[in-house]
């Protein structure tokens, strides 16, 4: 196997809550990431899900170096970044680029587009000389489906699918490796939403990226991603193949979350087995003993108040944290022929 | 809590009228940059114990029609420049303004999207639950009390009694959206208007949100209108769905009929541009380009920038919503094209 591009090692993220204007005391921690392992390998989409709150976003920022992990490393090409040189930092900086969730703040209102797409080579002028770079703006916005002559318009007059699409031309300006993506088409009208999920594809086959896609929409997880990781509660608790997670669930959590998903076919409607979790998330500052999950679980014992169950396969063929792990067939595999008759006899049993 | 036996749509149209009727609505947005048509010609029906789903993206004016149905469309700049809104066969927009508080409220009632800035911050959620007894029945505080723990522990907020006296803040997302609900069902209304009622909320909560709605709706047999983007709840829960794009109703239908045979081009696109959770496809097939700005809506047919059928005629004549098949309406062109491809 390849070596990976970015590894995550036992990350653990706290964040303190503190009591007191001038001193400060510590009165505990939010538990934000509580022991996360990742890797991406060259060329590779990994998709991490869960639902608000359980720390994907904290994953993001300690992995693209924003915040410093309060234990374990982050590797880029087995070099930890918390203690390379700057200058390495530097360099770190420019392969990994991030695409964020709103494209309504994440571009400046009083820069143009190609200020925006054309700052990174400010900051990293070994790339592309001084000469060139308008070009190459305009080359890199009709990469992304932009008209080239936009250059010199403001954020303002686009639409949230082209702002997007800025976004990600400037993403793509220092000729990145990997391309964090937090959330990236969640905030877009559905029509959109398929032109920039397909533009990923492309560019991602084009320049040969690794994407790590953040998402809590589970169908486009299960679209772009050849790995996908489902976080709970600051832990991992399932991570297989795109196949190992949606056709062979393991844990708890991913079935409920599975069967949660409403499904836009009139055939599939009844034929999944939902299962309605009770309560809340817990709170991270507070996270329950053992198993984060027990205190929703249908499954939990006694066991899962005490010990918490490791990521590790226990026989389903891909790692689960659950200590009563089993493979349940959540989303039925779709069977095209019986396609039509399933909606007739549904229609039948429906009439209110 | 009576609970009401919910006779068929069918039973209930026999009876010569619908529940609610929406006819012909128009409403615009007098705004300094122009004129916003958010709602164009838009005719729906609601019978007893039926969902109704409007379906459609963010500026399609699908909060619109519900907003004018409640007395809250901000005006200025929204006006309402024609049609009628008909709650038992009686015009809600001509009714003098008292006649239309008694409706608003007992009668028919909205959930909103966002609970935590559609409650009020400073009150608790007992004092807001209970002022709708207040005001509208004339009930005491300690009766408008004792009616929100009822209400609350309807809509399976647990230990209810021990939370009346909470504020919106110390709720979670979910249980913020239970209040609203709540409050919305405390005088038992027949319709019940759900703009976006989960979209602010995870899948896991959202399934608990629908169920509980779903339950309600069969409790007292109230009409539903569900104003969503989501293609999925409308499948779970909807009977009957109105696809909303750029002010107009483009299709209408009942909700199997829509999804698996649409009859406009827009659904169509609408249908392949959404990766499914049960299949993985190589590739989607998105619509191109961009909803329209509703200050400039295209000539002809709104859609037919964006439309793969499009032809000269599109452009010109802005097809009607006309009937396809039995219950199935569709204002396109080309409609029999699309319903058989």
């Amino acid at each position: 196997m390849p070596e990976p591009l970015l590894e995550v090692k036992g990350l653990v993220k706290h964040f303190p809550i503190t009591l007191g204007v001038v001193r400060q005391k510590q009165v505990g921690a939010v538990r934000a990431v509580d022991g996360v392992d990742l890797a991406l390998y060259p060329q590779e989409t990994v998709g991490l899900v869960g639902e608000s709150g359980c720390g994907k976003s904290t994953v993001t920022k300690v992995l693209m170096a924003l915040e410093k992990p309060t234990a374990g490393q982050v590797l880029h090409h087995g070099k930890d970044v918390f203690s390379m040189s700057a200058k390495e930092q530097k360099q770190f900086r420019r392969s990994v680029q991030i695409i964020f969730q709103d494209p309504y703040t994440s571009l400046n209102p009083r820069m143009t587009v190609g200020d925006i797409v054309g700052e990174p080579w400010e900051i990293h002028p070994e790339v592309l000389p001084k000469k060139g770079r308008q070009a190459a703006v305009q080359d890199l916005l009709e990469r992304v489906g932009l008209n080239p002559d936009f250059i010199n318009r403001y954020p303002h007059q686009f639409s949230g699918g082209q702002r997007q699409r800025i976004g990600i031309a400037r993403a793509l300006a220092l000729k990145p490796e990997v391309i964090v993506c937090d959330e990236p088409v969640s905030a877009l009208d559905v029509s959109v939403q398929a032109q920039v999920v397909n533009l990923l594809g492309d560019l991602q086959q084009e320049f040969g990226l690794s994407y790590l896609f953040i998402a809590h929409d589970l169908s486009v997880v299960r679209h772009i991603s050849d790995r996908v990781n489902v976080m709970y509660l600051g832990r991992i608790i399932e991570s297989g193949t795109n196949e190992d997670v949606y056709e062979r669930p393991a844990h708890p959590y991913t079935q409920a979350l599975l069967s949660a998903v409403p499904s836009h076919d009139p055939a599939a409607r009844g034929q999944k087995k939902r299962i309605v979790l009770q309560g809340d998330l817990p709170s991270p500052a507070d996270p329950p003993t053992g198993c984060h999950f027990r205190t929703r679980c249908f499954k939990a014992q006694d066991v899962c108040a005490q010990e918490y169950p490791p990521l590790v396969d226990r026989g389903q063929g891909h790692p689960s944290a659950c200590h009563f792990a089993e493979v349940v067939d959540v989303v039925p595999v779709e069977d095209a022929a019986s396609a039509p008759d399933r909606v007739t006899s549904l229609r039948k049993t429906r009439g209110r | 809590m009576t609970t009401l036996p919910s006779p068929s749509p069918a039973v209930a149209r026999a009876g010569g009228e619908h529940l609610l009727e929406v006819q012909g609505l128009s409403v615009e947005f007098r705004t300094p940059y122009g004129v916003v048509r958010a709602v164009r010609d838009v005719s729906y029906t609601l019978d007893r114990g039926e969902t109704l789903a409007i379906l459609g993206e963010s500026g399609s004016g699908k909060s619109v029609s519900a907003q004018t149905i409640m007395g809250i469309l901000e005006s200025p700049p929204g006006h309402v420049t024609g049609g009628r809104i008909l709650y038992h066969g009686q015009d809600m927009l001509t009714m003098p303004k008292d006649e239309q508080r008694k409706l608003r409220g007992p009668e028919i009632s909205m959930v909103f999207q966002d609970a935590l800035s559609a409650l009020n911050p400073v009150f608790t959620v007992g004092a807001q639950i209970a002022e709708m007894f207040r005001a509208h029945r004339g009930a005491s505080k300690k009766e408008g009390l004792e009616k929100a723990a009822e209400l609350m522990d309807r809509v399976r907020i647990p230990n209810a009694r021990g939370r009346l006296k909470d504020y919106p803040h110390q709720f979670s997302g979910g249980m913020r959206q239970r209040v609203m609900i709540a409050m919305a069902l405390a005088l038992d209304p027949t319709v019940l208007i759900a703009d976006e009622p989960t979209t602010a909320l995870d899948v896991t909560v959202q399934a608990q949100i629908m169920d509980l709605l779903q339950e309600l709706q069969a409790e007292n047999g109230m009409g539903v209108i569900l104003i969503t983007h989501d293609l999925g709840v409308v499948n779970e829960v909807a009977d009957r769905v109105a696809v909303m794009y750029a002010g107009s109703i483009v299709e209408t239908g009942l909700i199997d009929e829509v999804f698996s045979r649409p009859a406009h081009p827009y659904t169509v696109g609408l249908m392949s541009s959404i990766p499914r959770v049960d299949a993985r496809d190589t590739r989607l097939t998105p619509i191109v380009g961009a909803p329209p700005n509703l200050a400039r809506i295209p000539s002809g047919c709104a859609f037919h920038p964006r439309c793969p059928r499009a032809q000269d005629v599109c452009a010109v004549e802005a097809p009607a919503l006309v009937e396809v098949a039995p219950g199935r309406r569709s204002a396109c062109h080309f409609a029999e094209e699309v319903l058989s491809a």
